[in-house]
C-alpha cells in the first residue's frame, strides 16, 4: 500500500499537484463514507425510537428524543431464538454456496481463459454461464419447487446452498475469467519449464495472484446468498429459514414496524461485517504477491 | 447444475404458451403474447424497467470506477473504507426498502429536511411517480456501487505499477495515462461489471416490493414485480411467463449486443 502511494512522486510531477490530488482523494472518502454510513446510523437511531418517534425527525438521541432500549430488548428476549436461529442459518448457507460457487467458478474461469473447446467459442460459454441469471426468481421459483420437493429436500439448507451456489456462479466464473486473464501467461509457462502440472501451475501460481479478485466474487457470492429472499421464502418453512426471510416478517397486520426492520437490518449486518473483517487481511496479502509480477 | 439450469427454462417455455384455468392449463399457443401486446401494465413496466437499467447502470457503473480510481492512490484510510464500503451489499434490500420509507417520508423525513435547509424544496419522494423511481434508483446505487467499486479496485489493483510508471515518465498527462493504460488493462473486468449489472438492475424487484410496492399506481412497477404478481398473487403462470419469456429475451439481446461492441477482449 505505502509503495503505490510513493508511486506518483517518484514519477517526476509537482509534489504540489500531487498533495492537492490526495486531499481531493480524501475528500472524496470522507463525503462516500458519510453516504455510505448514514442509512446505517438511520437504522441505528430507528431502533432506539419508541414507535410514536419514529417519523419524527431527529438525529440525536437523548438531546432530540428519549432513546429507548425495549426494541432491542424485546427481539433479543421474545424473538431472540429465531433471529439467531435465522443468522445461523443464512450463515451455513451463504459459506456453503460461496465455497461451492467458488470452487467450480474458479475452475470455470481458469478454463475459460486459458483453453480453447471445440465447438464453442469460449465468449459464448462466458454468455451461457450469464444466461443463468436472466430469467426473474418468480419466474423460476415454481421448477425449483418441484425439486426439492421431488428430492425431498425442501425445507433443507442443503438445497437452499444448491439452488445459491447455482445463481452465484456466474459471478464467480465471469470475475475469476477476467483475473486469470489479466496473469502474464510466461509466468505460468515459467513454472511449466520446471516441471509443474495444471493443476500445480493453477493453484501455486495463478490462485495467489488472482487472490484480490477471488475475495471479491467470494464476497459478492456470499452477500447475495446472504440477502437472497424470494427462494428463501418458498423453500424452507421452519428449520432452514434464513435472516432474510426473518427480516421479512417484520411486516404484519400492524404495517411494517420500523423498529424491528432497524434492528434486524442491523443484527443481520453483523456476521457479514465480521467475515469481511477476516478476509480483508486476505485481499491486502493478494496486493503483496501481486505487487511481485511485472 | 445443468438440471437447475434447463430444466426452469423449459418449463417457463412450456408454461409461456398455456393459460392457466380453473381446470388446469392448456395450450392456447401465443395468445399470451398477444395479450401481453395489448396490456398497458406491460408496457409501463417495461419502460420503467428499462429507464432504471439504464439510470442504474450508469451511475453505479461511473460512481464506483470513480471512486475506485480516486481511492487507488494510497490515500489513508482507503482500506478502512473498502472494509465499510462492503456493508451496504449486506444490507438486506426487503429492509433497505422498509427503513427508505422513513428516510424518504415526504413530512419531516431526513432528505426533505436536508433539502429545506438548503433552501430547496421538499419533494414528493414517494407520491410522485417519477420521484418514486429516483427513490429506488438511489436505494439501488447505494447498494450497488460498492459491487462496481470493489471488482474495479481489485482489477486496478492488480495492473503492474512499472507500466503506469513508465508511462508517466513518458507524458504529463494523467488522463492520457488513464484512457491509453489503466482502462485498456482493466476492459476485462470492467465489462464484466457492467454487463452483470446490467442483468441484475433488470431484475429489481425487493426495492420496489417494500419502498413503493409498485406504486404510485403502476408507477414503479418492474418487469420482474409484473412476473411476481402476475404468478404468485394472480396464480396466473402462463401469462407470468410470457412476461418472463419476453424478459429473458430482452436481456440476452442486450448482452449479445454488449459482447459484440465490448470487443472480443476473450477470445
Amino acid at each position: 500500500m505505502t509503495s503505490r502511494s510513493e508511486g506518483p512522486n517518484t514519477s517526476g510531477a509537482a509534489p504540489l499537484a500531487e498533495r492537492i490530488k490526495n486531499v481531493a482523494a480524501g475528500a472524496i472518502l470522507i463525503l462516500a463514507a458519510l453516504w455510505v454510513l448514514f442509512p446505517f446510523y438511520w437504522a441505528a437511531i430507528t431502533s432506539l425510537k419508541q414507535p410514536v418517534d419514529v417519523f419524527h425527525l431527529s438525529f440525536v438521541p437523548w438531546l432530540q428524543f428519549a432513546p429507548t432500549l425495549s426494541n432491542w430488548k424485546s427481539e433479543l428476549v421474545y424473538r431472540g431464538t429465531a433471529i439467531f436461529h435465522g443468522l445461523g442459518n443464512s450463515f451455513v448457507i451463504g459459506l456453503g454456496a460461496c465455497v461451492v460457487a467458488m470452487a467450480l467458478g474458479t475452475l470455470a474461469g481458469y478454463g475459460l481463459s486459458r483453453f480453447r473447446y471445440r465447438g464453442w467459442r469460449n465468449r459464448d460459454i462466458s454468455l451461457f454461464f450469464l444466461s443463468q441469471r436472466f430469467l426473474p426468481p418468480a419466474a423460476t421459483i415454481l421448477p425449483f419447487f418441484y425439486f426439492a420437493q421431488r428430492l425431498h429436500l425442501l425445507d433443507t439448507r442443503l438445497i437452499l446452498i444448491a439452488a445459491n451456489a447455482t445463481f452465484t456462479m456466474p459471478f464467480a466464473v465471469l470475475l475469476m475469467r477476467d483475473a486469470f486473464h489479466g496473469i502474464p501467461i510466461e509466468m505460468e509457462e515459467a513454472a511449466r519449464v520446471d516441471g509443474a502440472s495444471t493443476l500445480q501451475v493453477l493453484l501455486r501460481i495463478s490462485l495467489p495472484l488472482a487472490a484480490p479478485t477471488l475475495v471479491a466474487a467470494g464476497i459478492i457470492s456470499f452477500a447475495f446468498t446472504w440477502n437472497e429472499f424470494l427462494f428463501a421464502f418458498v423453500l424452507s418453512y421452519s428449520r432452514a429459514v434464513p435472516m432474510s426471510v426473518v427480516i421479512a416478517g417484520t411486516q404484519d397486520v400492524m404495517g411494517v414496524q420500523f423498529w424491528y426492520v432497524s434492528t434486524r437490518l442491523l443484527l443481520a449486518i453483523l456476521p457479514p461485517a465480521i467475515v469481511v473483517l477476516i478476509v480483508q487481511r486476505y485481499i491486502v496479502t493478494g496486493l503483496t504477491l501481486g505487487a511481485v509480477k511485472g | 447444475m445443468l438440471a437447475f439450469t434447463i430444466f426452469p427454462l423449459a418449463h417457463t417455455l412450456y408454461l409461456s404458451v398455456e393459460t392457466t384455468g380453473l381446470s388446469g392449463n392448456r395450450f392456447t399457443g401465443i395468445s399470451n403474447f398477444v395479450r401481453l401486446w395489448n396490456d398497458y401494465r406491460f408496457w409501463s413496466a417495461l419502460r420503467v424497467t428499462l429507464t432504471f437499467v439504464i439510470a442504474s447502470v450508469l451511475l453505479t457503473v461511473f460512481i464506483g470506477t470513480v471512486l475506485a480510481l480516486a481511492l487507488n492512490r494510497g490515500v489513508r484510510g482507503t482500506r478502512a473504507f473498502r472494509t465499510l464500503s462492503i456493508l451496504p451489499m449486506f444490507a438486506a434490500p426487503i429492509a433497505l426498502g422498509y427503513l427508505g420509507l422513513t428516510i424518504f417520508y415526504q413530512q419531516g423525513g431526513p432528505v426533505n429536511n436536508m433539502l429545506v435547509g438548503l433552501g430547496l424544496r421538499a419533494l414528493p419522494w414517494l407520491a410522485n411517480g417519477n420521484w418514486a423511481l429516483v427513490s429506488i434508483l438511489a436505494v439501488d446505487i447505494w447498494q450497488w456501487t460498492p459491487f462496481v467499486f470493489l471488482v474495479v479496485l481489485a482489477a486496478l489493483q492488480s495492473v503492474p505499477l512499472e507500466l503506469v510508471e513508465a508511462a508517466r515518465l513518458e507524458t504529463s498527462s494523467s488522463w492520457a495515462v488513464l484512457t491509453r493504460i489503466t482502462f485498456p488493462l482493466i476492459r476485462g473486468p470492467l465489462g464484466t461489471v457492467i454487463i452483470l449489472r446490467i442483468v441484475e438492475a433488470f431484475k429489481v424487484f425487493d426495492i420496489p416490493f417494500t419502498l413503493t410496492n409498485g406504486g404510485p399506481g403502476i408507477a414503479t412497477r418492474s418487469l420482474t414485480y409484473d412476473v411476481y404478481t402476475t404468478a404468485l398473487r394472480n396464480q396466473n403462470f402462463g401469462y407470468a411467463a410470457s412476461v418472463a419469456v419476453v424478459m429473458l429475451v430482452l436481456v440476452m439481446a442486450v448482452a449479445v449486443v454488449f459482447y459484440r461492441i465490448y470487443g472480443s477482449a476473450y477470445e
